[in-house]
Formats: C-alpha cells, structure tokens, sequence
C-alpha cells in the first residue's frame, strides 16, 4: 500500500525529488517532475485554440467582491447602477465607471459574463479564485503561477518565476516546494523587502561567512540545508544580477508612472510589465476595498477610475511594447454584487453571476462569452465555473488540465479541478 | 547469592515486548565485565560513573543499580576510580533509565536487522543546544552552556533534561508545537480566540494529562468566553465534517481526508463510516440561536451604520458556543453515490476500527453499550470522546507518542503523522507499538514522555550526516539533521538579545477581551449597545498594548518607552522589552499567528489555516531578511546582549570565542580562531561577526 518513499516526510520527498532531478539533468529550469504523467478523462485541452501562447499572465484579482453590473456586465432597467453604460467599438458596453477601457481597450478585452460560484464568502471566495479549489483545513492548493513551475519549470534564471503585488504570498505555492511560493511585493513604489544594499556590501561578510561554514556544510550530505546555501546563492544571484532593476519603479518616466496612476494598483500594474520584461511567468497584483455594501456609486467611482486607468495604462503600454501578445491579463473577483440596490444605496455579496475579462496572449479581442439574465441575477447562458476559469487561463499558458499531480499526501489534482477550458474566447 | 539477584529484587521489570538475544546491552554499551562486592557476590555490568560515593552500574536489563563504592571490592573500587564512564553518565532515575534503554535496545534491533550501525554519541556541546532547542525552545545563553560544559558530574545531562522539562521554555515550546498542529489563531469567526490559547497554554503548563486535555475540547460546552477548550470545535464552526476529519486524522492518525467526499482509493474508510463518525458530532450546535440577529434586526434603526456594524461584532463573540440538541441532523450529502444509502438519508453513529480484533477492545464495548442504552443523543460527543482518549484506544497514545517523538527527532517512527492506519508500514513497528504502550504507562504526561526520549542514548547520539537514501526507511541511528522551527529561530533570536529575560513577559488578553465584548444578550438595547462598545474601545487598546509596536525599522534606536512608563514591577512585566520596533517575547507570547512580514511568518510559521503546515523551507525573500532584516540589525548592534557581552571582553580571542559561545553553544575550533584573526586585522567587528554567525548553516540547523 505504502511505496517506502512514504517513510520520508512530504518535504523531504519533494527535495529528494527535485535533488535527483538536478543531479541527473543537471538543471533546475525543470518540466515535470516525478516521470511519465497520468491524465484524467477529459478534453484533451492541447489540440484547442490558444494552448500556450501566454508565456505570461498578470493576473489582477479585485478583493472585496467587484460589481459585474458596474463594470463588465451593464444593465437598464431597475438593476441599472448609477452610471450609464458606455459603448464600446466592439459592439458591447461597459459599465460607466470604465470610459478608458470603452474607449481604447475594448478590441483587445474577452468578456465572460456568466461566471457562477456557489460561495459568497470573502476569504473562501478569494482562495477558490486564486487556486481553483475549495479550501480544506488539510491542503494547500496552489496558485496557477505554481502549477506552470511545476508543469513547465522555472521562467527566469534569476528572477523567481511566480511574483504577487500588494499581498502576501499566503500559501501561493500550495503544496508545492517553498521555491514555488510567489515572491511578495507588499509596496510597488518600495520595491522588494530587505534588497538594499546589494551585493557587494554584503561582500566581505559572506566570504567569511564561506570560510567558517564550511565545515558545517561539507559534514551534512542533507538536501534541505544545500537548499538553503542554494537559496543564499539565488539570493545573490538576484542581488547582483541586472534583473534586481526590475522592481525599481524609480527607473520609469514621470509621465508612464502618472499614466497608471499614483496609487498601490496603478504602480502595481507598472511594476507588473517591468516584470514581465524580466521574465517573471505569473504576477498577481491584488486590489482591494471592492466589498461596497454602501454608497456603491461613490465607492465605484473611486475604485472604478483607479481600475480603469491602471488596466488601460497597462494594455496600452504592453501592446506598445509588443509584449501584448504573450501576455495575458487576467481581471477577476470573488464573486459579484446583487442586481438589487440595497437601503443604503450599496450591493451586496452575489456568487451566482458574476463577469471576468481575459485580453492579450491568445485572446479573440472583442469577444463576449456568455450572458447573465436581464437583471443580471442569473447566468443566462453558457454558464462558466471558477474550475472552467483557471483552466481556461491554465490552457492559454500552455498547462494540460487533464494532467494529475500528486500532492506529497499522495491525494491526485488538476489544474482547474476538472474544469473545461473555453477555447471559444481564443484565436 | 550472586549480586544481580538482589539488584534484580530493586528493579521495576516491565513487561517488554521488544526482545531478542542480547548481543550488546540494552542501549548498546559494550563494555560489560564482572563487577564483585565486599562479600564475593558478583554482577555483570557496564560502568556508568561514580557520584556522592555511590557507583552506577547497568545490567543487561537496561536498569541502572546504584550502591555505595565502599560495597565493591578493593580491586574494583580502585577499577571504578580510572575507568571512563560508559554512555550518557549517571542518570537520575533508574526506571527512567531502564525505560530508555529498552527503546534505545528497540531502535538497535531495528538498525541490526536492516545491517546498519548507531552513530556515536553526541558532544556535550552538540548535546547542550539540542536538548535547549527540543525541551526550552531556543538555544542556551553563553552562560548556560559554559554552566553545562563546566559541569564534570556524571549526572549533568540527565539534570539538564530534568530542569529544561519542568521549565517555562518548555510549556513554549510544546505550546508552540501544538499551536502549529491545531491551527491555533488570534482571528476567527470574526471574534478573538484568546480563550482558547489562554486555556491551552495553561493546560501545558499545569502539565495535564494529553487524553484529559483532548477530551476536554471534544466534550465542551458553552461560550467560548467562558469556556476556553470550547475552541476546538467552535474554530470551525459551520465545518463540523472539516473539523472532524481533523479530529481524526490529527488525534487518531486516521487518514481518512478523501473518505469526506468519496471512498477513500487507498486505505480501508469508506464515506459512509465517515459520515457514521460524523453523526457523533450531528447533535452538536455551535452556534447560539437564542440571540443574536433577531434581536440585532430590531436595533438597526436605533444605531448609527457604524455602531451596527461594531454591535454585530460584539454578537459574534458572544454567540460562539457549543451545546447538543436533542436531535442529530446529520444526513448522507446530496452527492451521495454509494448503494448502502440514499443521499439526504440519516445516519447512526458507529465507531470505525483498524481490525475485528479491536471491537473487543473495552473502549469500544463500552462505547456500544453506551449507544445501546440511550437515545439521549445530546450524550453521543462524550461518547466518542471517551473512546477516542481511552488508553486502549488502538491510535490515540500511539499517535500523540509518535508526534512527540518527531518533535524531538526529527522524523516519525511513523510517517507522515497523520497517518497511522497501518502501523506495520511504519520504519520499525515494533517500536511504534512500544511508544505508544509507553505514553499509556506514562499516564499521557507529555513532560515525562519527552524526558523518557531525551535520555534514550539513541537521542543522545550525533545527527546523522548522510542522505535519507529513497526507499529506506530511516531508522534513527540518530536524530535527523533539522533546521529550527520558526519558533525555535525566533526564541533564540531573542535571547541573543535579552539572555535569560527571553521568558519575561507572559501575554494574556482573555480576561480584558472578555470584560470588553462580554454581553448579557437578553437585555439588549441602543443604549446599553453603545456603553459597551465605548468601554470596548478603551479595553481593546489595552488588550494590545503590548503588542502594539510601531512599524519596524523606523529607528535604529531600543524603545524603551514602554518600560519608563511603566510605575510599578507588576506592571514593568506586562509590557516587553522592544528593539527596532520588534517585541522581544517568545513566539508563544506574541500574536497567533504573527502578522505576515514578521521574522516568524517568514522563516515558516503558518498562518494556522492548515494543521501541521509550519514550513522548514528557504525562501528568496526569507534569506533577503535574515541578511537585511530587523532582527539581523539587532543582533549585530551593542544592543544584544551576546554581542554587547563578547565586546566587553578584553582580548580579540575572548570576543570571537563568546560569540561563538552564544551563536553555537561551542568555543571555536584553533583553525576557525585563525580565519576570524585575519578578519579582525582586516578591521571585522564583534557586530558583524554576529552577522557572519547568525546566518551560518550551523546557527539554524539543529545537529
């Protein structure tokens, strides 16, 4: 029943894995750990439009619970928010919040608008966004950042492959190694936490440092303790490396930096694309103060223009790059917000339908994918699950969803939990 | 008469299972000879020291017989004054002694058996950190460690074992351990659980049997404000199949995770049984109906938005509370697929059991006949409780002995550690068996176990220092290299820093929160909601004063503040030494779990939403802090007391060796003084020689 690989500890499993890995290949840029992969019955995901031509995502997940009516998802009549909606070139409208992305983006944008969830939560909504799962007090799943690791290897040399804007890292590895844990950006405009001073301070000290552990280090043929000197050495590595300008936002014109705004998100956009130059597969930038129980027009009107500009700077700037093509933006949220206008004038939490929007990498621009009802209460066609969402976005940055991993407690996953892919919103 | 027949009559003898032909002695001497008394009676024994004119010798039994040197013969008195002691020294207590040479007799046989050998015994110095780290949670000061090494009693390990696990580092450690394993944290259900930790901690203070403290949680009743081990269930309130796939998995070793949706692929559980041990639970309500949103409704046009939304807070905390209904509701899911039932179906409890074989067993005869002899189901919790803490429950002392074994070992006899179902897949089941018959001698006294195994030669022995190789089982020639915890890191962090005061502060907020959110529910009105929530605000503030602090790293400077404020001794306790803006306390004393960015979170404590998800892994940004971060700044500035200590010294060779003294427990070897001499001329300071050690492989490795 047991394989005697169970006598070891998960993480002692994991490194030993990883360590025989790099021992026989002699990499650490490493796709697929473990040998021949299993699937499960399914679509096979990678004959589908689309596969593989996100070699980056930003991923901007709004916290709080994002009005789909006040942003993706307009409506007339009694459920109407306060704006009026705009039209757009592509033929949809969006909310009135949004005149930068009605106006410039709408080409480029994908809309799903019958998104539905079952849990009208902030923090299990929030975790089944990020990691298509349910939460269970026995596993961590990971975040799609951790999965393209695990899948497709390591996206940088120096720079780690998965990064996460003004959050914490909470668990983004899942229950994969600590090396897939997204490094957390708490402050754009800080950049990354205890990196001043870089390398050649530190010169002397590790020299010595060097010197007198040697012994120690050389006594012990123990995984997890060469992974931390290999940990120090990526760690310098980054200090030293060109790379490390990546997140100096200081390096940005006057003028890019105010095009998405002076404020956490807005920089946080920024601060994606610079890593996206750098490499960096996945980047999630966090927003929050979307839960508008109150005075949603207020409320909308604050958040709604910092969203509208930030995105708009950002698909901007990224096809003017030329980066838009291998990158996916991702904007996403727990859940919705009621049709109904509550007595003080806010909305309040609704799982049951809800919008997200896909644009770059493979995305057929100007796409709407199904349809809430009038009200905007229901999904009305062409429902979408949270699993379909991440593996639709899982197949975009070339993931089989039909490959099952073993977590360390021998328990079998997919990307998207067994959701389908729809290829429809791509090119 | 020969000798060993009347020492024989002093022993305890235990009926021990693990047997087998004795090649060497118990806990694996090998230095037997003949010993012979003043009247010709002979025994034969290794020599363990002599101490207060009394000689230690150990029979092939394991026990250690303790009888005046006057009492050998000439010859072997004098014998007994040139030859070197065997082992670990005197230890205090013969049955102990005996006790840990049958486990160590136990992990030789598995070791023989797989033809591989014990590594040798550690160093006093190796000995001194690792005995601190296990039993007091961090590191010995500089002083401890030259008290020890200075120490030439033959009884001195066994004495340091005996202190440290009676100590308050201890109930910090275990406090820490079990936090990790329960998910113990601050926020939840949108109320404070400072109950829960207040009464936890207390209950590893006052040292309480691990079956009563676990019964306790399973069978409480009433609010949590009132009732602290109340916690347990009410931390997943509304998840009764989560929480109790935790109960099972975490008391029980029952792995039975994937059994709460399906039949479980692997082992022997079914859905079904699952929801049978569920339907223990089923009467079980955690949340007090009788107040709460009704009445609230009728206040929402009587109070502000914002007093609404802080009343609602006050009703959280107090309608956390357990009671039984008459009735179960526990019904087959809605996804239910199995023939054996229909989903929305009700389901009987029924106690699952690893084998035939263990029905039989008492814990679970009573446990039916008690189901038998009542409806009453408000009963069934204590039901499952009783049995599931029984002493011949078939995991329950197996599981708690095997975990504690991890703690201090590194690895589980038995791994992973919630997973027991089939012990005889374990690396050595016969010791796995011993272990949890010994937590059962031992009356579940968790102090006593972890003193059993920390004077067992085989934790007493060098870490091991090849690779686990894939596929073999390990099987403790010795304890397993092991990085800190974040609480050990952290712990000794802070004693760099402040020595001996690292246990000063002692955190409590229970009574201030209780007294601040504490609400008879039944005369509730605008007014009395408005008294409270203003006296709520002033108590909050002082319920986390002490950890308030400022953003760290503002100011390079030790913030005395709080101290100066304080007037009287009482009150100089209840706040904590801070530097840098970091609160210099134990872990157990600080928030549960730290905020995220803290040293703690970011050298792996968990943010207590998965049980036993405490990380041991590097990171990028973990590194980045231990070169660049707060606690580094401290321990390389005067302000830490290792450091202002080893800058006191006179000589350049006094400074580098108390350091070394308070890093690593151990002076510095003539080749490391040499490297670090021409560091010196080259212009390297006590401070930055603080910053080299701290971020050494040997400082957060346990060897």
């Amino acid at each position: 029943m047991k394989s005697a690989l169970l006598q070891l500890d998960p993480q002692t499993r994991r490194q030993f894995a990883e360590t025989v890995a790099k021992t026989a290949l002699g990499v650490t840029l490493l796709p697929r750990l473990g040998g021949a992969a299993s699937t499960a019955p399914g679509v096979d995901n990678r004959t589908l439009p689309g596969f593989g031509k996100a070699r980056h995502v930003i991923w901007l997940q709004m916290i709080g619970g994002m009005s789909h009516i006040d942003t993706l998802d307009p409506k007339e009549g009694d459920t109407k928010g306060p704006a009026d909606p705009i039209p757009t070139k592509a033929g949809y409208q969006l909310g009135g919040y949004l005149p930068k992305l009605a106006k410039d983006h709408s080409e480029k944008m994908a809309i799903i608008r019958s998104m539905t969830s079952k849990t009208g939560v902030h923090a299990s909504g929030q975790y089944i966004m990020r990691t298509g799962y349910d939460p269970r007090g026995t596993i961590m799943h990971p975040a799609l950042g951790a999965w393209a690791q695990q899948m497709l290897g390591k996206s940088s040399a120096s720079l780690p492959s998965s990064v996460c804007i003004n959050r914490g890292p909470d668990h983004g590895n899942g229950f994969f190694s600590a090396a897939f844990s997204p490094l957390p950006i708490h402050d754009p405009e800080a950049g990354l936490q205890y990196a001043s001073g870089g390398a050649d301070s530190l010169g002397k000290r590790l020299g010595l440092l060097n010197k007198l552990d040697a012994g120690f280090r050389a006594k012990f043929q123990d995984t997890n303790l060469k992974a931390y000197s290999d940990f120090y050495d990526d760690t310098l590595k980054l200090l030293a490396s060109q790379d490390l300008q990546a997140f100096k936002l200081d390096s940005e014109a006057a003028d890019m930096r105010e095009a998405y705004g002076r404020n956490k998100f807005g920089q946080g956009c920024l601060l994606a694309r610079r890593l996206v130059e750098h490499d960096v597969r996945f980047i999630e930038v966090a927003f929050g103060s979307w839960d508008m129980h109150n005075d949603i027009d207020d409320a909308m009107e604050d958040k709604g223009t910092v969203l509208d500009t930030a995105l708009s700077a950002l698909l901007g700037d990224l096809q003017a790059r030329g980066l838009l093509d291998k990158t996916l933006v991702v904007l996403c949220s727990e859940f919705g917000r009621s049709p109904k206008i509550n007595e003080r004038s806010g909305r309040d939490h609704h799982p049951k339908v809800f919008s997200t929007l896909l644009a770059g990498g493979p995305v057929k621009g100007g796409t709407i994918y199904g349809a809430s009802d009038k009200q905007g209460n229901s999904p009305a066609d062409k429902q979408v699950t949270i699993q379909d969402f991440h593996s639709t976005v899982g197949h975009a940055m070339g993931l089989d969803v039909n490959e099952i991993v073993m977590s360390p407690s021998n328990r079998p996953f997919t990307v998207g939990d067994k959701g389908q892919a729809i290829a429809e919103v791509f090119a | 008469m020969k000798l060993s027949l009347f020492l024989f009559a002093l022993s305890c003898v235990l009926a021990q299972p693990i047997t087998a032909q004795e090649i060497v002695a118990p806990d694996g001497n090998a230095q037997f000879r003949t010993w012979r008394d003043q009247q010709g009676r002979t025994v034969e024994a290794t020599f363990r020291g002599v101490e207060g004119g009394q000689v230690f010798l150990q029979t092939r039994n394991g026990y250690v017989h303790r009888l005046p040197l006057a009492n050998l013969s000439e010859e072997d008195q004098k014998m007994a004054a040139t030859l070197k002691p065997e082992g670990l020294g005197i230890p205090k207590d013969p049955n102990v002694a005996q006790a840990a040479a049958v486990i160590d007799r136990g992990v030789l046989l598995g070791l023989e058996k797989a033809g591989q050998k014990p590594n040798a015994l550690a160093s006093d110095e190796q000995f001194v950190r690792r005995v601190y780290l296990d039993l007091a949670g961090r590191i010995p000061t500089r002083e401890e460690t030259l008290a020890f090494l200075n120490d030439d009693s033959a009884s001195k390990r066994a004495n340091v074992i005996d202190r440290l696990v009676a100590g308050e580092g201890f109930t910090s450690r275990l406090y820490n351990y079990l936090a990790d394993m329960l998910r113990i944290a601050d926020d939840a259900q949108k109320a404070k659980f400072f109950h829960y930790e207040e009464w936890l901690k207390q209950q590893v203070a006052d040292n309480r049997p691990w079956n009563l403290v676990v019964r306790d949680m399973l069978v409480a009743d009433g609010r949590l404000l009132d009732n602290g081990a109340a916690g347990y269930l009410l931390r997943d309130r509304g998840m009764r199949l989560d929480n109790l796939s935790l109960t099972l998995s975490t008391f029980l070793g029952a792995n039975v995770s994937c059994a709460q949706c399906h039949d479980h692929p692997f082992a022997d559980w079914t859905q079904r049984q699952f929801y049978e041990m569920a339907a223990f639970f089923g009467a079980t309500e955690t949340y007090d109906r009788s107040m709460g949103r009704n009445a609230m409704r009728g206040l929402r046009g009587e109070l502000s938005q914002q007093e609404f939304q802080q009343a609602r807070r006050l009703f959280d905390a107090n309608s956390l509370s357990i009671h039984d209904q008459a009735k179960s509701d526990l019904a087959l899911p809605d996804d239910y697929k199995y023939k054996d039932g229909k989903p929305g179906d009700p389901v009987a409890p029924a106690l699952i059991a690893w084998s035939k074989e263990d029905r039989r067993l008492k814990c679970y005869q009573t446990a039916e006949a008690a189901l038998r002899k009542t409806d009453n189901e408000e009963i069934r919790r204590e039901i499952f409780a009783d049995w599931m803490t029984a002493q011949d429950n078939p995991r329950f002392a197996m599981t708690i002995a095997n975990r504690m074994w991890k703690m201090v070992f590194g690895v589980g006899v038995a791994e992973p550690v919630t997973d027991l179902d089939d012990p005889e897949a374990s690396s050595n089941p016969a010791l796995l068996h011993h272990l949890g018959r010994e937590m059962v001698r031992l009356k579940f006294d968790l102090r006593a176990f972890l003193r059993l195994l920390c004077n067992t030669q085989t934790y007493q022995r060098e870490a091991y220092t090849a690779e686990v190789a894939l596929g073999q089982p390990y099987l403790f020639p010795g304890p397993v290299l092991r990085r800190m915890t974040a609480e050990q890191a952290w712990d000794s962090c802070v004693t760099l820093a402040i020595g001996e005061k690292v246990d000063a502060f002692k955190l409590s907020r229970a009574s201030t929160y209780k007294e601040a959110v504490d609400l008879d529910m039944s005369q509730i009105t605008a007014e009395t909601i408005r008294e409270k929530l203003a006296q709520a605000q002033s108590l909050r503030r002082k319920a986390d004063g002490p950890l308030g602090g400022g953003k760290p790293g503002k100011a390079r400077v030790k913030n005395r503040r709080a101290a100066m404020m304080a007037e009287s001794e009482e009150e100089e306790a209840a706040s904590p030494e801070m530097m840098l803006g970091l609160v210099l306390a134990r872990a157990s004393e600080l928030r549960q779990p730290e905020r995220e960015g803290h040293f703690l979170r970011m050298f792996g404590q968990c943010d207590r939403q998965i049980a036993d998800s405490n990380s041991i892994e590097g990171s990028v940004p973990q590194v980045l802090m231990l070169m660049n971060g707060e606690a580094q700044q401290v321990l390389s500035s005067s302000e830490a007391l290792a450091v202002a200590t080893a800058e006191a010294k006179g000589s350049a060779e006094a400074q580098v060796e108390s350091l070394y003294l308070s890093f690593f427990s151990r002076k510095p070897s003539a080749k490391e003084l040499e490297t670090v001499y021409e560091e010196i001329n080259g212009g390297l300071t006590p401070g930055e020689l603080a910053w080299v050690l701290f971020n050494s492989r040997e400082f957060v490795f346990v060897q």
